[in-house]
């Protein structure tokens, strides 16, 4: 039952200089220790409960946070510091049209101006609206732990709800995002209550390219937020459309292979009914638009 | 903001869209609202132990603990107040004694220096409640099988309108017995009978509920509230402290949004309670949004049985209406709710057979008060669906159909009264006309669908028959206005309006009034309530009063200096004028100081001040069996809106094209207030009918944050949404002015599902019409798969 | 609980504030700095009532510590009018009407202030994107959103 008074606990608020003391400080005080950067998922936890750290520790003031940049071999580095209006006002960062899409969708511009993708991903809310498109664009965590740096995929970061593979200690500095395939195609979905804003009822990540060692000639990855306490990545579809001639029927058991692979739940903002409907809908319209845009 | 320099400003403002004067200060982050009031390091916090049990027994209180922390200087429980209290039915006490009835229910307070430690202290008080068995639905509650929530209802005190059936959870059952319905509805060729379920729903204010309550030296108790009824508030404060009203002291500045919350008492009896054992100390309790979610006013929910039928002609000719409304633990506002659904439970219609039942029912949920439309929505969200089948199945055209059945002037009404002049037929008119009624439009996409809906509303103030406004006028040295009046601006408007008021009957420009606030019941006039619509009429036509008897004194006075009649005198732009001899003088001075006679011989007048009172006279009593009376109400505000619609047919999600809505304001004092109030109301009215729900299970709500209880944002806004009105005067009206604050959202859950249903030939009866209820149904339909 | 003293410019003024761990921006601009033009409608960050600049940026002032701003810049409702003349969108939003119970009025302001200063001809669509996170409950919004254009066009 929801608290008639929530609000935010005592803390000590802790601001580390240095990468080497912040992992120590945090493996030594876990699990009493968190580290936050934006803030706009970690406090409103803390406001309802969820957690009740001792300390909060600062990210923002550590080398590798602030990063913003592309390379054109590396692909686009973003820091945990990043708050994600910056992303999407970055210039190179349109070569990642549906990251930069998925951003624009989170909340609200003032909430934007706070949040980062890093803490969207740490925080693995089944919400999490720019999860999906790091996936897509296969994403590489850098960390900075006790035994120093380190880097880790997003693909198979996720263990479990709310689980993910970070040991104490574990900064997530920045993500890296590789060069994308050329001539892609983005679209992100989301069917919210209202228009925009809000917590996504179901949010489709979808992503398309010509791929000539497919039996299609075209690629898809697809990620589906709120169907699952992570991500949930409809294999089966992308099959489909990888191993089908591109068109209307295709893409119809595709969507529908998306539907049936997921088993949401009910909950306040959808019934699972609603939800793999729209899984199926929605799915079925992002492959649609993506696949006009890419024959033409 | 009143302008004394000599430019000359806005004469006869009465009918201009006048800027409001109450903008500067708003916009620059100026205005205090209550929690910006600063009360210095003797200020205490207040903080609320809840029930989370829906219905149970108390059997344990421990605050000891509480009472031990640093900090903490005041704990109080039911113990220390012991008075039954209510507006209507006295039927609470301000803490819950031996029972609580509801989640979020007021067990323990406790007064601490700082918000933090009020909350510690609160984890520390211990209370065991054995649970009882609970009702969660209005219709099992009023049934022989419900527990009893209010075993003690017979003996609770209670106006002679209102009328309780002891041994039941029904706190009022109001009756309306019109004709014979049962012959009726043999001659009918079509019936129809349909239940709606309209569900609860909060009110929103941005700015949630506060009150800060103090001790005088001499026992006076003085609350700051942001209140809309601060005289109401008095009164009730009085009686749970068990002192006399003038022993109270309210003070009500701005007011961050009310839509009905924030009249009547809740939470800010918390505040007098705790101030009343800290010392002196003031007290300050503020709601944090969960709280003003779930553990404060809402409107009550519906379960509405309508069946009505017409002849071949489409001449309605019967209405059976049972109203189940789900009141909540007790009643502070639902019993009167449950009233108005019955004596407006015609709708706007001509019916000449009427039986309604509408019955408030306890039940363990929070507690419904006023809302905006006093339960005109939730009525007319079935009256006006089922309007619509009707016509439907009779085969006539639905503009016609209302049309035909509109109540006019000069009928005889639901309870028997005859109707005053409405300007419904125009409204109805203006509707169809601007939204082309009856056009297919062309859809934007092979799988999106257009529909129109189109529904009319009537509702009267609902307000006991002696509800008061009385009104002062001050003149100033320098010729400008000071208007005193006990009716809160909570952003209709008001203040505006009275300045316009007071400017055109007085002779001076609207910039020269100042209306005084804030409203404080030491030295305001009384003003019952600022609910209901009723401010432009009721205290419009005081302030009116006030104006003119300051304006007759001011005649008299400058007549006698000049040894003319005073019918030959006028007041234009701040001077007195004769008509006569052409001489003027202007009221600067002369108003404070009088006028000498010549040669210094002595003066004439003095000090100009004005006074008024409105109250009606004329409305009476209706009968206990059959609801009839000679005028049950005041007057009645009518109105039409139509909605045109597309919705998407592979979410359900709806996109307002065009929303018009027209009612007959009598007259338009300030066109375009009266516009902002269709349009903002339009907007809620929309809100709720599409997006809100509070999701009640087992007496838990389970969305008590903005995360899951969505309201319109800008996203989320009709293409056009046309605001009209039409003027057909009020006969007792400020220049035949009636209200309009409420009504512009109360037919949109009907007029949308009305659209729906012609866009995707699906009915969806109840609200919220959410985008996942409309795919849903038209899955189950066969209208998509 | 930890205790910091920051130094803040808020509203161009140097302040020094001492504040605990816990303390939001928005309970200092209003309890220490009796800044109160800035207000409480939710403490979640949903409703935008509590909207500030922070270094130009607006934020819901209700999720950032103050302990986080030590150092920075903040911009309140207080902040906006100049040398006593009202900023153009607070002009606007009076002409337009969009102003009721005025207690969403300063982060609307806030928001409006913020878009035009990073986009100075922003089109419907992103007048509603930026003003999306501050709810009203009065006005239908549609007034606001016309003031914000209408300020623009007069910039």
């Amino acid at each position: 039952m929801t608290s008639a008074h929530p609000g935010l606990p005592e803390f000590d608020y802790v601001k580390p200089a240095g990468l080497k003391e912040a992992s120590q400080f945090l493996a030594q005080h876990a699990p009493e220790a968190r580290p936050f950067s934006g803030g706009t998922d970690t406090f409103v936890r803390m406001r309802d409960g969820f957690f009740n750290p001792k300390y909060l520790v600062d990210v923002k003031g550590l080398d590798g946070t602030h990063v913003l940049k592309f390379d054109e071999k590396e692909g686009l580095t973003i820091g945990a510091a990043i708050p994600m209006n910056r992303v999407v006002t970055f210039a190179d960062a349109s070569h990642y049209p549906l990251l930069v899409e998925a951003a624009k969708s989170v909340a609200s511009y003032q909430l934007r101006s706070r949040a980062t993708i890093i803490g969207n991903i740490c925080n693995a809310s089944p919400a999490g609206d720019t999860i999906g498109a790091c996936l897509a664009y296969q994403g590489i965590l850098n960390i900075h732990g006790v035994d120093g740096y380190k880097s880790l995929p997003l693909n198979g970061f996720f263990t479990g709800p709310g689980k993910n593979l970070l040991i104490p200690g574990d900064i997530v500095l920045s993500i890296t995002l590789p060069v994308p395939p050329k001539g892609h195609i983005g679209r992100y979905i989301k069917l919210g209550r209202n228009r925009l804003s809000d917590l996504s009822i179901v949010g489709i990540s979808a992503m398309g390219v010509k791929d000539s060692s497919t039996k299609s000639g075209y690629k898809f990855h697809l990620a589906i937020a709120s169907v699952a306490p992570v991500p949930f990545i409809p294999a089966k579809a992308e099959e489909i459309l990888a191993n089908n001639a591109l068109n209307a029927e295709t893409v119809n058991l595709a969507a529908q292979a998306a539907m049936d692979a997921v088993t949401p739940i009910d909950d306040v903002r959808g019934s699972a009914q609603y939800r793999k409907f729209m899984v199926r809908n929605l799915v079925h319209r992002a492959v649609t638009e993506i696949m006009q845009k890419l024959s033409a | 903001m009143a302008n004394t320099d000599t430019k000359p400003g806005t004469m006869n403002p009465v009918g201009k869209s006048v800027q409001r004067l109450d903008v500067m200060e708003k916009v620059t982050g100026a205005a205090h609202y209550t929690d910006d009031i600063p009360f210095g390091n003797a200020l205490l916090y207040g903080r609320v132990k809840r029930s989370t049990v829906a219905h149970g027994l108390i059997k344990r209180i421990d605050v000891s603990k509480a009472k031990a922390l640093p900090g903490v200087k005041v704990v109080v429980t039911g113990e220390d107040f012991p008075n039954l209290i209510g507006l209507y039915l006295k039927d609470k006490t301000v803490f819950a004694r031996d029972r609580v009835r509801f989640i979020g229910e007021a067990i323990v307070a406790v007064a601490a220096t700082s918000e933090e430690i009020a909350e510690k202290a609160i984890d520390l008080i211990e209370v065991d409640i054995e649970p009882l068995p609970a009702v969660f639905d209005a219709e099992f509650g009023a049934s022989k099988d419900a527990p009893l929530i209010h075993p003690d209802l017979a003996n609770y005190e209670c106006p002679n309108f209102i009328f309780p059936v002891p041994g039941t959870n029904i706190s009022n059952h109001f009756k309306i017995r019109k004709g014979n319905t049962e012959e009726a509805f043999k001659k009918c060729a079509v019936i129809m009978e349909k239940k709606f379920r309209v569900p609860h729903v909060q009110h929103v204010p941005i700015e949630p509920h506060i009150a800060v309550a103090q001790v005088e030296p001499d026992g006076d108790v003085t609350v700051w509230a942001a209140s809309q009824s601060p005289f109401s508030q008095r009164s009730s404060f009085a009686k749970a402290l068990g002192v006399s009203e003038s022993k109270i002291r309210v003070i009500a500045g701005y007011v961050g949004g009310g839509f009905g919350c924030k009249a009547g008492v809740t939470m800010e009896n918390v505040a007098v309670a705790l101030a009343s054992k800290s010392g002196g100390r003031p007290v300050k309790v503020r709601l944090t949004r969960e709280e003003e979610f779930f553990t404060n006013f809402v409107r009550q929910g519906l379960i509405i049985n309508l069946k009505i039928g017409c002849d071949a002609q489409g001449n309605v000719l019967a209405m059976e209406n049972n109203q189940w409304w789900d009141g909540g633990a007790s009643t502070e506002y639902g019993v009167n709710i449950t009233r108005a659904g019955g004596y407006n439970s015609s709708g706007p219609f001509d019916i000449p057979n009427i039986t309604t039942n509408a019955m408030c029912v306890y039940t363990n949920h929070p507690i419904g008060g006023a809302y905006r439309g006093f339960g005109m929505s939730e009525l007319h969200a079935g009256i006006i669906q089922v309007m619509d089948m009707l016509a439907e199945k009779i085969g006539m055209d639905k503009v016609e159909f209302l049309k035909k059945n509109a109540i006019q002037g000069g009928d005889f009404n639901v309870t028997g009264m005859k109707m005053h002049p409405v300007g419904l037929q125009e409204c109805i008119d203006r509707v169809a006309k601007e939204l082309n009624f009856g056009t297919k439009e062309k859809a934007s996409s092979p799988s999106k669908r257009r529909g129109k809906g189109i529904g009319i509303v009537w509702k009267a103030p609902s307000m006991p028959p002696n509800a008061g406004s009385s009104a002062e006028v001050r003149l100033n040295e320098d010729g400008s206005v000071t208007v005193s009046v006990g009716g809160q601006e909570i952003g209709q408007g008001t203040f505006t309006v009275m300045a316009q008021i007071a400017a055109e009957a007085l002779g001076v420009a609207y910039e020269m009034v100042k209306i005084e606030g804030p409203v404080d019941t030491r030295y305001s006039p009384y003003e019952w309530q600022t609910v209901a619509s009723r401010l432009t009429w009721s205290m419009g036509n005081a302030v009116r009063r006030a104006a003119e008897d300051a304006r007759k004194n001011i005649l008299e006075m400058v007549a006698e200096a000049w040894g003319e009649n005073p019918a030959n005198l006028d007041i234009k732009n701040g001077y007195v004028v004769s008509m006569k001899s052409e001489e003027s003088i202007s009221l600067k001075n002369i108003v404070v100081y009088g006028i000498p006679r010549p040669g210094d011989q002595g003066w004439i007048g003095g000090p100009v001040l004005g006074r008024g009172t409105f109250m009606p006279s004329y409305v009476t009593n209706l009968d206990k069996d059959t609801g009839q009376g000679a005028r049950a109400v005041v007057h009645y505000t009518t109105g039409c809106q139509g909605i045109d619609i597309e919705i998407d047919t592979e979410t359900g999600k709806i996109e307002i094209i065009k929303a018009v809505s027209v009612f007959d304001v009598g007259k338009a004092i300030n066109p375009d207030l009266v516009k902002a109030q269709i349009e903002g109301g339009f907007i809620q009215g929309m809100s709720s009918a599409i997006f809100e729900e509070m999701k009640l299970v087992n007496g838990v709500m389970k969305n008590p944050s903005f995360v899951d209880y969505r309201i319109a944002t800008t996203a989320d806004l009709p293409r056009e949404n046309i605001a009209l009105f039409v003027e057909t005067a009020q006969d007792d009206g400020p220049w035949g002015a009636r209200g309009i604050g409420e009504h512009p959202m109360t037919p949109t859950i009907g007029v949308l599902a009305n659209a729906i249903y012609d866009a995707v030939g699906v009915r969806v009866l109840n609200p919220p019409l959410s985008a996942e209820k409309i795919y849903l149904a038209m899955l189950e339909a066969g209208v998509v798969s | 609980m930890g205790f910091h003293q920051i130094s803040v410019k808020v509203n161009g003024n140097d302040e020094v504030v001492t504040v605990s761990s816990n303390m939001t921006l928005l309970r200092m601009l209003r309890e220490s700095l009796a800044l109160t033009g800035t207000k409480n409608g939710c403490a979640a960050g949903e409703c935008g009532a509590c909207t500030v600049m922070l270094n130009g940026e607006p934020v819901n002032s209700c999720m950032v510590l103050a302990v986080e701003v030590d150092g920075q810049e903040i911009t309140t409702i207080e902040g906006l009018a100049k040398d006593g003349q009202l900023d153009i969108v607070q002009k606007t939003i009076i002409e337009k009407g969009g102003v009721q119970c005025g207690f969403c009025t300063p982060g609307m302001l806030i928001s409006a202030r913020a878009l035009l200063n990073r986009n100075p001809h922003p089109t419907e669509e992103q007048v509603v994107e930026a003003l999306v996170g501050n709810l009203c409950r009065c006005t239908g919004y549609s007034r606001i959103i016309e003031s914000v254009q209408a300020a623009a066009e007069r910039s």
